[in-house]
């Protein structure tokens, strides 16, 4: 059964057919919500709550997008207001990422492989986190989630050109941070 | 090629979204430029570090738990579909009569018109009905014109001395 028919009979009352839309976005919809939240545990009531929005909107949902699509919308909104609920102060500050930054340069020297690598997710993660919050919303959607562009356009309401640009100045952004901590991995240049 | 339009082929390239001739052109670039190079390189491995990023499994059990969420939520539905109804019913009910308390209230009257304004409006001068009684020479025959306009409105005044 494709997914359209799926919605439609989720929006005639079909729990089985809304439990199969729930499996297959839950993982990513977490990973998500994971992304921005950086707690299992308040993450994953984030998806909950983002599958029970869905739910009650789904007679307002009119099949013009992808379900995907309209299901990562709503899970972006109500990612953001749980930031805003749980206000700036338990977000990572820019001087937290310093400060992440110092002790993960520490845990570099000192750590085997693994730990280094490890280390420097975390240091990847500040630095995310620390980005501000349209840049932190693309990459995390392009460059974690792995969103494919007119996705990106379509979820965040942006211009394919606007989503080009923007993402290029995260990760620019981004690397400018990072430069410092990123090992040379891989000699040739080959792209 | 400028290291700018360098940068950008190269992420570009990374997510796949380079044409080979372009390709071609920022692989020669990079033969020739250390700093893209090395650009190039930390690109590579800060998008790697992020796609490792990806957390796939939410907790156990999350249909289990949703499940029962959404059957509350379907009982208070209706209602909360009432509660919403009637939060856009009541501003709209009351604008109605408001504008029905307007429309009574401030559409102006029709009234019967004067005799000079009906004069008026036909574009006659309201003084040439006068006329004949200021004409009048004798003071009986006057008041005899005014009592008889004042018992009747229009005709009367047109009415002529005996």
């Amino acid at each position: 059964m494709d997914e359209k028919q799926l919605v439609r009979l989720a929006q005639d009352g079909s729990q089985a057919a809304f439990e199969e839309l729930v499996t297959k976005y839950q993982s990513k919809v977490f990973s998500m919500a994971m992304s921005f939240i950086r707690n299992r545990e308040a993450a994953d009531d984030a998806a909950q709550e983002v599958f029970l929005k869905a739910y009650l909107a789904l007679p307002k949902f009119h099949l013009k997008s992808e379900f995907g699509t309209w299901l990562y919308r709503i899970a972006i909104n109500h990612i953001k207001d749980v930031l805003r609920k749980r206000g700036r102060a338990r977000e990572v500050s820019l001087d937290d990422v310093r400060k992440l930054s110092i002790a993960d340069e520490n845990a570099l020297e000192k750590a085997e492989a693994e730990r280094e690598t490890e280390a420097r997710k975390n240091l990847v993660q500040g630095f995310v986190q620390g980005l501000p919050e349209k840049y932190r919303v693309i990459v995390t959607l392009r460059d974690i989630q792995g969103l494919p562009y007119e996705e990106l356009s379509q979820v965040l309401h942006l211009s394919p050109g606007t989503v080009d640009s923007r993402l290029h100045r995260a990760r620019r952004m981004l690397r400018t941070k990072l430069a410092p901590h990123l090992g040379q991995e891989g000699g040739s240049h080959e792209m | 090629m400028k290291c700018k339009t360098a940068e950008k082929w190269i992420l570009w390239s990374l997510d796949g979204r380079l044409d080979e001739r372009s390709r071609e052109g920022l692989e020669k670039h990079l033969e020739a430029c250390p700093s893209c190079r090395k650009a190039a390189a930390e690109y590579r491995s800060m998008l790697s570090l992020l796609r490792e990023e990806r957390e796939p499994a939410p907790l156990p059990r999350f249909w289990e738990r949703l499940e029962p969420r959404l059957r509350d939520e379907q009982k208070i539905m209706p209602l909360v579909l009432w509660e919403r109804w009637a939060l856009h019913a009541i501003p709209v009910f009351v604008a109605l009569v408001a504008l029905a308390a307007g429309l009574f209230f401030f559409t102006p009257q029709s009234r019967d018109m004067s005799q000079s304004e009906a004069l008026l409006i036909e574009n006659t001068n309201p003084f040439s009905e006068t006329r004949s009684l200021f004409e009048q020479k004798r003071p009986e025959d006057k008041s005899m014109m005014l009592i008889f306009a004042s018992l009747d409105e229009k005709p009367s005044v047109r009415r002529q001395s005996p």
